[in-house]
């Protein structure tokens, strides 16, 4: 373990924004809002700030991506396909811990299947991630209901941990230890590790006094999913809270569906994928508007048995939940996952109120 | 199978369009070759995989191979339905299309070899099912009884129909036609598939049954097979869902658990009945 001081942070953004853009925690000037976003200047970089509006899931996996351009011309009947070739090199600086197995998750399904995703790959090969210990939970979070955090354990090339004066830095890959070598950072000592294991479980023990909005049995609805015990009353309450609007599936770091599209350009045409949701009702109307899935139920329940049912979660060796929080926050109709979760424990053990 | 192809999983193979056949209303039949020689050398499928095909300009879908893996003319057969469909049946012999695939399980072959093998069909649900037919009558001797039970609404429904005089000429090969309503010079059954299913002797042991068409023709024609005796797990569907990816990733097509696109299209009934999904 090493030891970065507080003030070194900035030559540490500066030395990654050579090789990489630099991507991290900062305040949004008109919202106030903490995005996780592109740093103009290594200055914004806020280690310090609350868990991010959005998790860096856009990243490596963009809102709306060109993955190929072709062009037909009828006439002469020549084809030109082509793959779209900008991916650039990207550093992640202060990824929470929830975050950054969010992006496991995504490695797991994009990378770890039958096939792989080509233009995921691209992406996740040129990324150096950093994540941050988070020494005290928010409102919102569930971390230690998920086995997520609050303190990352693998996945990183560098990990950060505060300890009010600086930084005790965890090097998790050659590409880690290789910027640690470069910045000469010194080693963190004997106490470090120690130190360390005080400050997660201290953050672990505050989680009762901070993280006051959701617990997440996360276990037992697991089992009820993957059982199919849950009865299609509970489905159709959630269903009739439903606004149908997709938050929960933009914010959340494991969701990645995507909807494919060609889109003409003179002359070309590209093909484009962009973000889709399970809620949306055309998610799975075939042509000719057969739709297997009609109720909003019947959608609702396939994003939760998405999240949590065991079959799921052997593709990403984990709950597909990362337990930040954040569906639970952008929820107009408060059927975010812990709330479901609650649903579900309720219908387990007859309770009538939270 | 040496030299077999992988594949073609992200930039679609370009395609030409060599032949076009009207099937019936609304339904063409798409002969293509691939432009480049290794390719069209390569590319193996097995019975009841499906393809993703571009039509430049409009878009991609995916659709069932009804072609034999052996010995047979690479070719789609495509209901006009959508707006990527509705661009394919424009198109003219000569104009080129996009390949990416084959994709998904298929039928089984090998396991089923010695078995008797009980078709049925309704309206252009013979499509995914044309490529097994073809491989199984290719290796006829290998098998027991082979019948087929095809109904559609009227007789200009009827698909494949040089296919069918071809398969009536084997010898060994059952097959019963029927249509909804009687027609003029009609001399096959009429009614509909499942009563014809119940009407004909069909073997029960050592028997498999491939089932394809329309949802309500699907479930009745699966009760009427289990009446007689056919076990849920012997029965084979193929199904299909909105796809846009075809290699799992984009998730449209999840039914249950399962994924139609890696884990499908081909199930066995059992299989479907745990889905807890509409068909």
């Amino acid at each position: 373990m090493y030891w970065l001081e507080k003030n070194r942070v900035r030559e540490l953004v500066e030395k990654l924004s050579r090789e990489y853009a630099v991507f991290g925690p900062r305040y949004d000037e008109v919202s106030e809002e903490v995005i996780f976003d592109r740093l103009a200047d290594p200055g914004q970089l806020n280690l310090q700030a609350p868990i991010s509006y959005n998790p860096p899931k856009y990243i490596l996996f963009p809102h709306y991506e060109e993955i190929l351009k072709y062009t037909y011309d009828r006439k002469s009947k020549q084809v030109a396909i082509e793959k779209f070739s900008k991916i650039q090199p990207k550093a992640l600086v202060g990824i929470r811990s929830c975050d950054l197995t969010g992006i496991l998750c995504l490695d797991r399904f994009f990378l770890g299947q039958e096939f792989v995703d080509e233009f995921y790959l691209e992406h996740r090969k040129k990324l150096f991630l950093i994540s941050s210990t988070c020494v005290r939970p928010f409102p919102q979070c569930f971390c230690v209901c998920t086995d997520s955090g609050p303190a990352a354990r693998e996945g990183f090339d560098l990990d950060l941990t505060f300890t009010g004066e600086g930084y005790l830095v965890l090097a998790g890959s050659r590409k880690g230890q290789k910027l640690v070598d470069e910045l000469k950072l010194e080693p963190a000592g004997k106490e470090a590790s120690s130190l360390r294991k005080k400050i997660i479980g201290e953050s672990i023990s505050s989680f009762d006094k901070f993280a006051l909005e959701n617990k997440a049995w996360i276990s037992r609805a697991t089992n009820r999913l993957t059982t199919g015990f849950v009865k299609p009353e509970v489905w159709e309450y959630i269903g009739n809270q439903c606004f149908e609007c997709g938050a929960c599936s933009f914010v959340c770091p494991t969701c990645s569906c995507f909807n494919v599209e060609d889109v003409n350009r003179i002359p070309q045409t590209d093909r484009v994928r962009t973000w889709d949701s399970c809620s949306f009702e055309g998610y799975t109307k075939m042509a000719g508007d057969h739709n297997p899935r009609k109720p909003v139920e019947d959608r609702r329940n396939k994003r939760f048995f998405c999240k949590l049912s065991y079959s799921q979660s052997k593709k990403y060796l984990r709950p597909g939940c990362v337990g930040c929080g954040r569906c639970a926050r952008v929820c107009p109709g408060d059927i975010g996952l812990p709330n479901v979760v609650t649903y579900i424990r309720r219908e387990i053990t007859g309770e009538e109120d939270r | 199978m040496n030299n077999q192809l992988l594949p073609i999983v992200t930039v679609p193979e370009v395609a030409t369009v060599v032949e076009i056949r009207d099937e019936i209303p609304e339904v063409k039949t798409f002969f293509f070759t691939f432009d480049r020689p290794e390719i069209e050398e390569a590319f193996r499928i097995r019975s009841g995989q499906f393809i993703m095909c571009t039509v430049f300009g409009a878009g991609e879908f995916a659709v069932s191979l009804p072609f034999s893996p052996e010995n047979d003319r690479k070719h789609i057969s495509v209901r006009k339905v959508g707006k990527v469909t509705a661009a394919l049946h424009a198109l003219e012999p000569g104009d080129k299309i996009g390949i990416r695939g084959p994709f998904g399980n298929g039928f089984p072959f090998e396991e089923i070899k010695g078995k008797n093998v009980v078709y049925v069909a309704g309206g252009i649900g013979l499509i995914p099912l044309r490529s097994s037919i073809v491989h199984v009558l290719q290796h006829r001797q290998e098998f027991g009884r082979v019948i087929l039970v095809y109904g559609a609404r009227s007789s200009r429904d009827l698909m494949y129909k040089e296919s069918i005089r071809e398969w009536k000429a084997t010898s060994g090969f059952e097959t019963y036609f029927t249509i909804d309503r009687p027609e003029p010079g009609w001399s096959g059954e009429v009614g509909f598939v499942n009563q014809l299913v119940a009407r004909i002797d069909l073997p029960v042991e050592h028997t498999v049954a491939f089932v394809c068409g329309p949802p309500v023709m699907f479930n009745s024609v699966i009760k009427e097979l289990k009446i007689k005796g056919i076990k849920e797990q012997n029965i084979y569907s193929t199904l299909e869902r909105h796809m846009k990816c075809g290699i799992g990733k984009c998730q449209h097509c999840a039914i249950g658990r399962t994924l139609v696109c890696v884990d499908g299209p081909v199930y066995t009934y059992r299989q479907i009945k745990t889905l807890g999904e509409q068909i």
